[in-house]
């Protein structure tokens, strides 16, 4: 009855202050960013002008943009695969409820809760090239010639550092799958189990197909947040060696807060966004399939 | 019977065959954490003797003690800032996302639905996007190289998943609840607090979680937001630490097991609500 007498000054007062918190720094923000990448403020004082397109035409004639956005597709390519089927079969080998499931699954997210800072700190001694435990162990097995300065080597420094991305991803994509397990109906499985079908026929003909929102779910996450990851890259390479690992999160942050061309900076934030926003539109239209998981 | 037998056989050779595998994978997938938590806990002298991936001949705290050290590490101060950051950070956007959460999950209104929509969307946004605006702002307003900078930030886009969260959670208390105390005169600013509140506790302790560790990992804000000493967050102060101990990998090792600890407490001891949060309101990282 309430409701009926006031339509929306009751719920606009539990709103007012989220809203205009949300807005002020997030809402606002992003929408000059957009502004600022017409422009070309130097990062210090009020003094900047207006450039118009001019930044955008330069970013797509800049080597170091495009190297960028090369290496974002490659690091976008793994990201989408690897984590994602090996969290997948690993939530298939642990879905049960033995106790040994409960430890191992434990084990296997507990790279979840740790900081990319910390793991990218690991990870740099792993891969140092004389005392790291990847060479120690190449060539305690006799395989010298692979032995490497992993991040300093421009052939395989995208690849080291996204393996040490994977290792964190890998246990929430885990964990999501998990979640989407649990909403299989299990009558369903044993029906096609006495129907004859084998494990490899169940898994494609019925689970896989059941996992479909767990999954859509995985991959855009896994898309925003591989195309977002700065902190983990910045510890290990800086983008280096001759921005062999530098992607556009990292390019963004060299160009505004190393170069101080915020501006030009602004512009690549921008590209970044607009990829982002492909992947949360393409997302937001599953959400019905999304939110069977929720429940 | 004897081809049930065989089954038998068969499923249990099959299990032996699963848990060898994932035992070595599971091996090969700790090797990190083994190697940071050996590593912290070796005296220099072992180290340097060749000693990296083996465990300590006697646990040393002397890596502990030298990153403590305000004369040295200073790790002391960078954690305190980070509790100060973190807490009302988590508090302040847990309390915003409530009040989203209710006034989008209880009442209908026009344009609700595109209002949730905006809110929820903010959850992927990647922080790029406002990382040369927010940094001018915090000149401008003078909060720039304060901890309040990044209280404020991550207060701002803590709201999307809060809301998210909590709105989800109001849409299944049951309307009756909020009618019968309507009927009995309450009102509904004591409806929120008196009735609805109390129930939300497992809902809070889901967000507090995820924002807690989400907000005490991040890097990337106070790397941008701070530059003294005196606001430095635990990560933005870690990763300092590696410029300063460059072949000290013992001194490395026990900061970054000393940063993880706040993280690692609440993922033995409050799993359950961290691995629901990461499932039920989508994901941050």
């Amino acid at each position: 009855m309430m409701l009926r007498r006031h339509p929306w000054i009751v719920p606009a007062s539990f709103l007012v202050l989220p809203v205009l918190v949300y807005i002020t720094f997030v809402i606002l923000p992003t929408l000059n960013s957009l502004y600022y990448s017409f422009t070309d403020w130097v990062g210090y004082g009020a003094d900047f002008n207006f450039v118009g397109t001019a930044n955008f035409e330069k970013i797509f004639t800049d080597r170091l943009f495009s190297n960028a956005i090369k290496n974002t597709a490659i690091w976008l390519a793994l990201a989408m695969t690897a984590p994602t089927l090996l969290g997948l079969t690993l939530a298939l080998a642990l879905q049960g409820k033995r106790k040994i499931n409960t430890l191992y699954k434990s084990l296997f997210y507990l790279p979840i809760c740790l900081s990319p800072i910390i793991i990218g700190i690991i990870w740099v001694w792993l891969y140092s090239p004389k005392l790291g435990i990847v060479n120690l162990f190449l060539r305690s097995i006799g395989l010298d010639q692979l032995a490497t300065a992993w991040l300093a080597n421009p052939n395989t420094a995208l690849f080291a550092v996204f393996v040490a991305w994977a290792w964190q991803q890998t246990g929430l994509n885990m964990v999501i799958f998990l979640a989407g397990l649990t909403s299989v109906p299990t009558p369903l499985v044993e029906a096609a189990k006495v129907d004859g079908a084998n494990y490899w026929q169940t898994l494609i003909k019925v689970i896989i197909p059941m996992l479909r929102p767990a999954t859509v779910v995985v991959l855009a996450l896994t898309a925003i947040s591989a195309l977002k990851s700065f902190e983990i890259i910045w510890v290990m390479t800086m983008g280096g060696p001759f921005n062999k690992s530098d992607t556009l999160a990292v390019f963004m942050y060299s160009e505004s807060f190393r170069k101080f061309k915020m501006g030009y900076g602004s512009s690549a934030a921008v590209i970044l966004f607009l990829m982002t926003l492909v992947i949360i539109v393409l997302y937001f239209r599953q959400t019905a399939a999304a939110e069977e998981l929720y429940d | 019977m004897t081809s049930a037998r065989a089954m038998n056989w068969q499923r249990l050779l099959g299990a032996a065959l699963l848990y060898s595998v994932l035992t070595i994978m599971l091996i090969l997938f700790m090797v990190p954490v083994y190697g940071a938590i050996v590593t912290a806990f070796k005296t220099q002298a072992e180290v340097s003797a060749g000693g990296y991936w083996t465990i300590p001949t006697r646990f040393a705290a002397e890596n502990f003690e030298r990153v403590m050290d305000p004369d040295d590490g200073n790790l002391g101060l960078y954690l305190g800032n980070s509790l100060l950051l973190t807490i009302p950070a988590s508090l302040f956007s847990i309390a915003l996302g409530t009040l989203a959460g209710y006034g989008l999950g209880k009442y209908n209104f026009k344009g609700d639905g595109v209002l949730f929509i905006l809110i929820v969307a903010g959850m992927f946004l990647p922080p790029q996007i406002a990382l040369i605006p927010v940094f001018r702002l915090m000149n401008d307003i003078g909060l720039y190289d304060t901890l309040w900078a990044v209280i404020i930030i991550h207060t701002a886009f803590g709201i999307p998943i809060c809301t998210l969260v909590m709105r989800n959670f109001f849409q299944v208390v049951p309307n009756a609840l909020r009618e019968a105390a309507l009927i009995d005169g309450a009102n509904e600013y004591s409806i929120f607090f008196l009735i609805m509140l109390p129930l939300t506790l497992p809902a809070l302790a889901v967000l507090a979680t995820l924002q807690f560790t989400w907000i005490w990992n991040d890097f990337l804000w106070p790397f941008i937001l701070t530059q003294r000493a005196e606001s430095r967050t635990v990560m933005v102060g870690i990763l300092n630490l590696t410029g300063q101990y460059t072949v000290d990998w013992g001194g490395q090792a026990a900061a970054s097991l000393i940063g993880s600890l706040p993280t690692l407490f609440i993922f033995v001891f409050f799993q359950r609500y961290f691995i629901r949060g990461l499932t039920l309101g989508a994901v941050k990282g």
